[in-house]
């Protein structure tokens, strides 16, 4: 067959358009029951989280919280002599995707959403389910999520400005460093820290050494290591998801940068140790409101039981969501298996002593306000002092 | 003047990788005039494999790269197997059939090996060399010493070799090439197996230095391939220089547009393809796609 390069390059154009079709469609969903938010059948919870790509440990862990959540209040019984269902989707961590299932959540029944685990999906997803009126506890932390005003918001943890300025107060306060550099990526997350921690040291009086941004596809990052290099900080401040921070750190070694680095929830995780390498992590400085598992006898328990369930161990991801869906599942309980807007209310009005602390929601969904200061050491995150 | 340095070091070895994935579209392209899409998974399978060599069985790096270029060798020639019949007849077929054996690849990864993925630690632990101010990672180098040789290797065979000749005359002329008796679907075959085997070879070296997950190939994908592109599709030196301007152009712009990279880099590259479609070695041998 002749055909000319031309029509070449516009096929495999189409080509591309049709991979980018393909990868839009998602998964429907394993729910098959036709029944819906009314009086009878099992009651209709989504978990809407990344299970393929990159972030898909998060979307794993999250999952694995709220199932866990479910199964205990299902095993004594259900709300109302009412089983719990819990239907998993997965948003590849993309807002499209999200968007889409947005519209699915709507027409299909669910009462409620747990997730996503990604700022920015979440952000993308919040017109469409306060338009359905589906409360939707995210483990999202950026603050611009809470600025909205839409009541149907809830955060599982505190927002990215706790997170930072735990991490500055200790940083500046106890530690004493002055000279600080910042790496962030320019997704949702990375912004979100970027301009939290920013805000923080500025009110200190101080000024990053360097300020890098670096793309949340990146995979070299010599040159603006190498200027923060030779900005010769006390720490560096890492604003990025698990496994991209995982390689920043793993090449500032190799680069010849000695100094710890410190950051919010990602950087206390497993996957963030095992990319970097667990030498090259030692001594990282973490903000969390769940250092470990020995916290608390409630964190002991859910940690056993989480070991029960899966055969590995819990972290904070899994925490978030099992602590977002207990209040969700108290919340439908106390107000009588209520939706929209009073189940919404409800949730708000729930007074809740979770894993990661003692939940009081304010106007905004935001329930947590304080973190804890946390080092790695030998590949585990332990507490300060 | 430490921060040009690094970025040409870090640009160079992203570069010997996109170097990798871009011969093995080329090749594939120069004898069948085809676009291999499923290329980026090949490269992911062939990543997971050589991981599972070595973080799992503990065989030495060298002989867990050999085991996924041989496995996904064969991988490259069942594909053209299954794409054999359509050759000749409908090439639109056989575009979308490469883009549907990605779908599958990336779901079979996620079966086999879970859709979180694993980081793989670098088989070369010794300690970076520096070179007027600028730290060169040792596995770097070993990453760019395997292109370079992969290079050679592959120009020697399609150059110097019997089967290789036969190969760039199905790609040149096909009627006449059958006409004397060369084997086209032989000859296809060996270059989709090649192309795979690079594809594994590229996988399997990147993935100590990256994150190894189902959906890995995604972005080095679209690189490799705006480098084969930007070289002259089906070039192979273009491919080289392709890959290597591609990897330069990706951490420049990191370091001047620092969020705003990927943006940067792809509207230099549309200008550079605006000026020059053919790209920087573009020739018009091959006229089958």
């Amino acid at each position: 067959m002749i055909v000319r390069p031309a029509r070449c390059i516009a096929l495999a154009g189409s080509a591309v358009l049709v991979l980018g079709v393909l990868a839009g469609c998602s998964k429907p969903g394993s729910s098959n029951t036709a029944s819906t938010g009314s009086s009878t059948g099992p009651i209709k919870i989504a978990v809407v989280d990344a299970q393929s790509g990159q972030d898909s440990s998060l979307g794993q862990w999250e999952y694995d919280g709220a199932k866990l959540a479910v199964s205990q209040w299902n095993a004594k019984g259900g709300i109302d002599g009412r089983q719990i269902q819990l239907t998993v989707f997965d948003d590849k961590a993309d807002p499209t995707t999200g968007t889409d299932i947005a519209s699915k959540l709507a027409s299909e029944g669910f009462v409620a959403m747990i997730g996503t685990a990604e700022s920015g999906v979440t952000a993308a997803m919040e017109p469409t389910l306060e338009a359905a009126k589906i409360p939707n506890i995210t483990s999202g932390q950026s603050p611009a999520l809470t600025k909205s005003g839409d009541p149907y918001v809830f955060l599982n943890g505190p927002t990215s400005v706790t997170y930072d300025s735990t991490l500055a107060a200790y940083l500046t306060g106890t530690l004493h460093d002055t000279k600080i550099a910042m790496i962030t990526n320019n997704g949702a997350y990375g912004a979100g820290e970027q301009s939290s921690f920013l805000a923080q040291l500025t009110a200190d009086g101080l000024k990053p050494t360097s300020n890098q941004v670096v793309t949340t596809t990146q995979t070299d990052f010599s040159s603006a290591l190498t200027a923060i290099k030779q900005s010769n900080p006390q720490v560096v401040f890492i604003g990025s998801e698990e496994v991209e921070a995982g390689l920043i750190v793993k090449q500032a070694r190799s680069l010849g940068i000695t100094v710890p680095f410190a950051g919010g929830a990602p950087q206390g995780t497993p996957v963030f140790i095992d990319t970097a390498g667990t030498a090259n992590v030692e001594g990282t400085i973490v903000s969390s409101p769940y250092l470990s598992n020995d916290t608390s006898a409630a964190s002991k328990a859910f940690a056993a039981a989480y070991q029960g369930a899966y055969g590995s161990a819990a972290e904070l991801h899994g925490a978030k969501a099992y602590d977002g869906t207990e209040i969700l599942l108290t919340a439908l309980k106390t107000s009588g298996l209520a939706t929209g807007l009073k189940l919404a209310d409800a949730i708000r009005a729930t007074q809740y002593d979770g894993l990661l602390g003692d939940f009081r929601y304010d106007k905004t969904g935001v329930g947590i306000f304080k973190t804890s200061i946390g080092i790695v050491k030998n590949g585990s995150l332990v507490a300060v002092g | 003047m430490q921060v040009f340095l690094q970025t040409i070091v870090g640009g160079l070895n992203l570069g010997a990788v996109y170097a990798l994935v871009a011969l093995g579209f080329a090749l594939v392209y120069r004898t069948m005039g085809l676009v291999n899409f499923a290329h980026a998974d090949v490269l992911m399978i062939g990543a997971y494999i050589a991981a599972t060599f070595t973080v799992s069985q503990h065989l030495p790096f060298a002989v867990a790269v050999l085991a996924s270029i041989v496995i996904t060798g064969v991988i490259g020639l069942f594909i053209e197997r299954f794409l054999r019949p359509l050759e000749g007849r409908d090439f639109d077929l056989m575009l979308i059939g490469t883009i549907g054996f990605g779908i599958v690849l990336e779901s079979v990864a996620t079966l086999i090996w879970g859709a979180t993925g694993e980081a793989v630690p670098s088989p070369v632990q010794t300690r970076p060399l520096v070179v007027f101010g600028a730290s060169v990672p040792t596995y770097d180098l070993v990453v760019m010493g395997v292109a370079v040789v992969a290079m050679l290797a592959l120009s020697l065979f399609l150059e110097r070799t019997r089967r290789g000749v036969a190969m760039q005359a199905v790609a040149m002329d096909y009627d006449a090439a059958k006409a004397v008796g060369i084997n086209v679907g032989r000859s296809n075959a060996i270059a989709f197996a090649i192309g795979a085997g690079l594809a594994a070879l590229a996988g399997a070296l990147v993935g100590p230095e990256l994150y190894v997950s189902p959906t890995m190939g995604g972005s080095i994908g679209i690189d490799g391939f705006a480098a084969a592109i930007l070289g002259g599709f089906g070039s192979i030196p273009g491919a080289v220089v392709g890959a290597l301007a591609v990897g330069l152009l990706n951490s420049f712009s990191a370091d001047y547009f620092q969020g705003y990279a990927d943006l940067a880099t792809f509207v230099l590259f549309a200008v550079i393809v605006m000026i020059k479609p053919t790209g920087l070695f573009g020739e018009k041998t091959v006229l089958r796609a």
